[in-house]
């Protein structure tokens, strides 16, 4: 397995346990590299849109589904509650770690509160609806924004 | 990337913005997007899928509009 795999492993497995960013010192240590190591690999995955950092370079903003900061749409999972970072995510955050979850969120309009159930076959029926404004060939171009 | 209750409140949002309403994609619709996107991230030998594959994912949940294409210029 090469370096970039492992620390993304890594990075993607500290999200799950967790349900925090991993510090890069803690990368590092779990990897027995260098800080630079694992500064130069973060580059290598960003560039590869598998994470988005910070602008110091090192701090995980998201590794998708996982927000490494607080955000509206929460996903709890047994006595776990992860961030997303927007609805596709929320919904991304059972289907990564493939365990029941119950999806809190709001409507983006009227602020109603959403609670939906997510079982590993899939989402209780609803009515929501999902919409996004900026079209897939901009997703990458401000994903925060998207 | 938001959850709204009703098309109603999704054309209230993007009035209030002055920006155009997009495709609108159901629950379920979302849910097998979630699927093909991550539920092999954890793995090792997770990616992310390419254009083509993308196109292909949104296809067959049903959401064929130039929106969805991640190389059109048509948005730009």
């Amino acid at each position: 397995m090469d370096f970039d795999t492992k620390l993304r492993l890594a990075v993607y497995r500290h999200f799950a346990n967790t349900t925090r960013a991993p510090l890069l010192a803690q990368v590092a240590a779990q990897l027995a590299c260098s800080l630079e190591d694992v500064r130069l690999a973060y580059g290598r995955l960003r560039a590869n849109r598998v994470l988005l950092l910070e602008p110091d370079g090192e701090t995980i903003r998201m590794a998708p589904p996982f927000s490494g900061v607080p955000t509206q749409h929460e996903v709890e999972v047994g006595r776990q509650t992860y961030f997303a970072n927007c609805a596709w995510d929320a919904l991304g955050i059972p289907a990564a770690l493939h365990q029941d979850a119950v999806v809190h969120s709001s409507c983006g309009q009227s602020g109603a509160p959403l609670s939906l159930h997510v079982g590993t076959a899939g989402p209780e029926p609803s009515q929501w609806l999902f919409h996004c404004q900026v079209p897939a060939a901009r997703w990458w171009v401000d994903l925060v924004f998207t | 990337m938001l959850f709204f209750r009703s098309e109603d409140l999704v054309k209230a949002w993007c009035q209030a913005r002055g920006v155009p309403l997009r495709p609108l994609v159901t629950i379920a619709q979302l849910w097998e997007l979630a699927v093909a996107w991550y539920a092999s991230r954890l793995a090792p030998d997770a990616r992310r899928p390419g254009p083509h594959e993308m196109r292909r994912i949104f296809a067959r949940v049903g959401l064929h509009d130039p929106f969805w294409d991640p190389q059109t210029d048509a948005f730009c």
